[in-house]
């Protein structure tokens, strides 16, 4: 009896919480399309542990305690991956080009089904609470305030802006929180729900050569055609429309972007109209999306970050400094309204653009090397626009609310890989 | 059933999923108790630096207050409710009255931006 | 019988119905996610997915964190779907058929709908962790946001009826159904229904932008309980939005028990596509609106439904 059960919950699709590595953002990605399993955002409601290529020294140690964090039966799947925090845990390992989903989905099979052990901690038990002789829990002191429960203090009161003192709690968000790119920490510190205090404390997922270059990071130092930087570029932004949709919990039409990714082709540019369409109805534009206030739209005007600057008033773009461009007739997009809601409108716009572009590049290449115009911005030797981002996401989240200053963060299209392959290049 | 059948069918299926709630949490609990960083709270892969339990500033207090104005008068609603087709236009006016007042205080609620709080 | 087993056998009827919704409703979530995102239908998979999940969740164990509440967190759920058995008991499936026909069956809905915020703030709070702590308080600001555009859309269909019994509201809808005496009744009423059971662009609690929110930290059996006490939530919801506005068991041709069916389904579809195709809306966004729009309209709805019925 217990068995048929087993078997019904092994046809389940398989709960996978992903870690994605260096380079592999998009792999993993990819896999929202998957049959037969679901990415999950929390490690509570996985059953699998997928880690895709190398984290890094930085992220082992996060890594184990996301692994433990995970219900029994629970099993790790590397994917390319070796991470020194989870050499432990017996997990099964799979090679780059082997298929993740049915190497997922067997260890999934042999978990419910009992033929595979569920793996054990793998972090040390050691309590954060040191005993301290006074109070039922030997925290130090009497009640829930007293001392330090379980070896975490209490947050403290704080100043704020509407005159109440009242508790600051400290937040410490990544590196594998689903909102963010993995690999980025952010320290908060909130007061009810708004963010008073953010601060960038690390946003490295692995070495420059793991990452991998983009197209946009060899046109650096070679002519490109134009056709397919601009096909990869179009793609980059449905891609981060992807995981900026399902941050406004709109999973299925994340689908369609991701789909669309796949499958667009140049000159298609109406089948991007149509999902702009699609996307403007469901509302987001209207009342999902925050706004930038004068302060922080004048911050990111300049920036050089791209779609980001030019909706926020900018008309830098680096493509304008290529006569091969010029020829297209190539103009920026720019006054695409206000807000966060102006950013989602320009990278679709961008995107149909590209798509024409590439239609009408032919055989073209691109003139001049040394800087370049990345889907996120300007990009050169040892410079990336994530990279100059970062330095504004404090200022850009202060005084938001939570959903507001993650909607925003979303926004800036933060790619620690490109990050990551730019500083390589000037090491190089 | 009696007036008191509905609360009782209610407090039947808690209890009911209280029970499996408990089975659930007691099997597990026999099995393996969990290890330290198992208990972690998550909040992406490193352990918080401070209790979640806070004296949270919940900013919406403004509102909550005009909150209780309102739940107040849908006490005197409920049995005017019944009465409204029988007692005619003079219940009308009434209500309508007092309605008017309240509505003044969402304005005036409005107008202090009680309703943002960023 | 006695009153002992009459309640019993209640309990039992109003659980199944609850089940029977609630996996409409997650197998209607499944076809409406598969449609939007324009991805084949397999229909045998989306069949059998919830009761795979199910299988799933009891076949996996549960987790805890640093010093929980652990009455809290075992009872929240647990209330929850106590509340939606509360306020299912009340429906009518046919004239003068109910489970339970209280004078005041109005009342006990709006009691198991403000009650809805006890098992909101108790699931996210209960965990002592971050994630779940701000789906606690978020929910707090659209529990007292919604419950007075509730009230009001609901009271208005106790004007005609002259009673608060549910049943009376039903049999007042004879010869016009409410959703036609009183156009503005049924649109407030689904907004705030979806509230209730923060679903889709009112998801604010268990949002995508806190991972989860209040069931960030739930694993197993309890995630899946969870899940379950909400859908059913949703359930009772449309089935006394449908008895409230749609007429109940009036119709032609079928029964009257088919008919509610039917209705409810209606107001379940058009939940499972707000669910993907309407945006989480930002949590001052809503609080703005329902105070400012929603009080107001359904005031008005209140007051010119009333004038028609003089």
């Amino acid at each position: 009896m217990t068995s048929v059960f087993h078997r019904m919950a092994a046809a389940a699709d398989a709960p996978v919480f992903a870690l994605a590595g260096a380079g592999m953002r998009w792999a993993v990605q990819d896999l929202l399309l998957a049959d037969g399993i679901t990415l999950v955002d929390s490690p509570r409601a996985a059953s699998i542990l997928l880690v895709a290529g190398e984290l890094g020294p930085r992220l082992g140690e996060a890594a184990a305690r996301v692994h433990d964090a995970l219900p029994h039966p629970r099993a790790t799947v590397l994917w390319a991956s070796a991470p020194d925090g989870l050499a432990g845990a017996g997990a099964e390992r799979i090679g780059p080009d082997a298929d993740p989903v049915a190497a997922t989905r067997a260890v999934f099979r042999d978990l419910v089904l009992g033929g595979r052990p569920s793996e054990p901690a793998l972090l040390p038990d050691v309590d954060p609470a040191t005993w301290r002789g006074v109070g039922p829990y030997g925290q130090g002191g009497s009640g829930m305030t007293g001392g330090t429960p379980y070896g975490r203090p209490m947050a403290e009161l704080g100043p704020d802006r509407d005159g109440l003192r009242l508790d600051v709690l400290p937040t410490r968000l990544g590196p594998f929180f689903a909102p963010l790119p993995a690999g980025l920490e952010l320290d908060l510190r909130v007061s009810g729900d708004v963010v008073v205090e953010a601060r960038v404390t690390g946003s490295e997922v692995g070495t420059s050569e793991a990452a991998g270059g983009s197209a946009f990071v060899r046109a650096l130092t070679q002519p490109q055609s134009i056709a397919d930087l601009e096909m990869a570029r179009a793609r980059a932004h449905l891609r981060w429309a992807a995981e900026a949709l399902r941050l406004q919990g709109l999973r299925a039409i994340s689908l369609r972007a991701l789909e669309l990714a796949r499958t667009i082709a140049p000159g298609d540019s109406a089948a991007v109209g149509r999902f702009a369409t699609a996307v403007q109805r469901t509302g987001v534009y209207r009342w999902s999306l925050p706004n930038v206030d004068d302060r922080r739209r004048s911050l990111l005007a300049d920036a050089r970050l791209g779609p980001v600057s030019r909706a926020c008033g900018g008309v830098d773009d680096e493509r304008l400094a290529d006569p091969a461009y010029i020829a297209l007739g190539f103009a920026p997009i720019t006054d695409v309204g206000d807000g966060v809601a102006a950013v989602w409108r320009a990278r679709f716009g961008e995107a149909s653009q590209s798509v024409d572009l590439a239609s009408r590049a032919g055989s073209a290449v691109t003139t001049v090397t040394g800087t370049t115009e990345s889907p996120r911005g300007r990009i050169a030797l040892g410079d990336a626009p994530t990279a100059r981002a970062l330095e504004f996401v404090p200022a850009l989240v202060e005084g938001l609310e939570w959903g507001d200053a993650l909607a925003t963060i979303a926004a800036l299209d933060l790619d620690l890989d490109e990050m990551a392959a730019l500083a390589g290049v000037t090491a190089a | 059933m009696t007036d008191l059948g509905p609360l009782a069918v209610a407090f039947s299926v808690m209890v009911a999923a209280l029970l499996a709630v408990l089975a659930s949490w007691l099997r597990t609990a026999r099995n393996a108790r969990a290890t330290a960083p198992e208990r972690v709270p998550f909040t992406g892969g490193r352990p918080p630096s401070a209790h979640a339990w806070s004296r949270y500033h919940a900013r919406y207090y403004p509102m909550a207050l005009l909150f209780l104005a309102f739940d107040m008068e849908m006490v005197f609603m409920y049995p005017w409710a019944v009465v409204f087709v029988s007692e005619g236009i003079v219940a009308m006016v009434e209500m309508g009255m007092f309605i008017a007042i309240l509505l003044l205080g969402v304005l005036y609620a409005w107008r202090e931006r009680a309703f943002d709080w960023t | 019988m006695s009153p002992l087993l009459e309640v019993i056998a209640a309990a039992a009827a109003v659980a199944g119905l609850l089940a029977v919704g609630a996996l409409a409703l997650a197998i209607g979530d499944g076809v409406a996610g598969a449609v939007v995102a324009g991805r084949p239908i397999r229909v045998l998979p989306l069949l059998t997915a919830p009761v795979a999940r199910a299988m799933l969740a009891a076949r996996t164990g549960s987790t805890t964190t640093e010093r929980p509440d652990g009455a809290g967190r075992a009872v929240a759920p647990a209330l929850l779907a106590g509340l939606a058995a509360l306020a299912m008991v009340l429906l009518p499936l046919g004239p003068g058929v109910a489970l339970a026909d209280p004078d005041t069956g109005f009342v006990v809905y709006s009691a198991a709908v403000a009650f809805v915020m006890i098992a909101v703030f108790l699931h996210g709070w209960s965990p002592n962790s971050t994630l779940p702590l701000h789906g606690a308080y978020r929910f707090g600001a659209v529990a007292l946001s919604f419950q007075i555009p509730f009230l009001l859309a609901m009271l208005a269909t106790a004007l005609p009826a002259q009673s608060l019994s549910i049943v009376r509201i039903v049999e007042a809808q004879a010869g016009l159904w409410n959703v036609v005496r009183e156009p503005l009744g049924l649109p407030i009423y689904l907004v705030v229904g979806l509230a209730v059971g923060f679903w889709g662009p009112l998801n604010l609690p268990d949002g995508d932008d806190l991972a989860g929110g209040t069931s960030a930290e739930d694993a197993g059996w309890a995630r899946w309980l969870w899940q379950v006490a909400r859908l059913s939530m949703l359930v009772a919801v449309a089935a006394l939005g449908a008895a409230a506005f749609l007429g109940g068991y009036f119709g032609p041709i079928l029964p009257g028990p088919l008919w509610v069916a039917l209705k409810t389904g209606l107001l379940l579809a058009v939940m499972a596509g707000a669910q993907h195709l309407l945006a989480r809306v930002r949590i001052e966004r809503f609080v703005g609106v329902a105070w400012v729009l929603l009080v107001p309209l359904a005031l008005l709805n209140v007051f010119v439904s009333g004038a028609f019925l003089l």
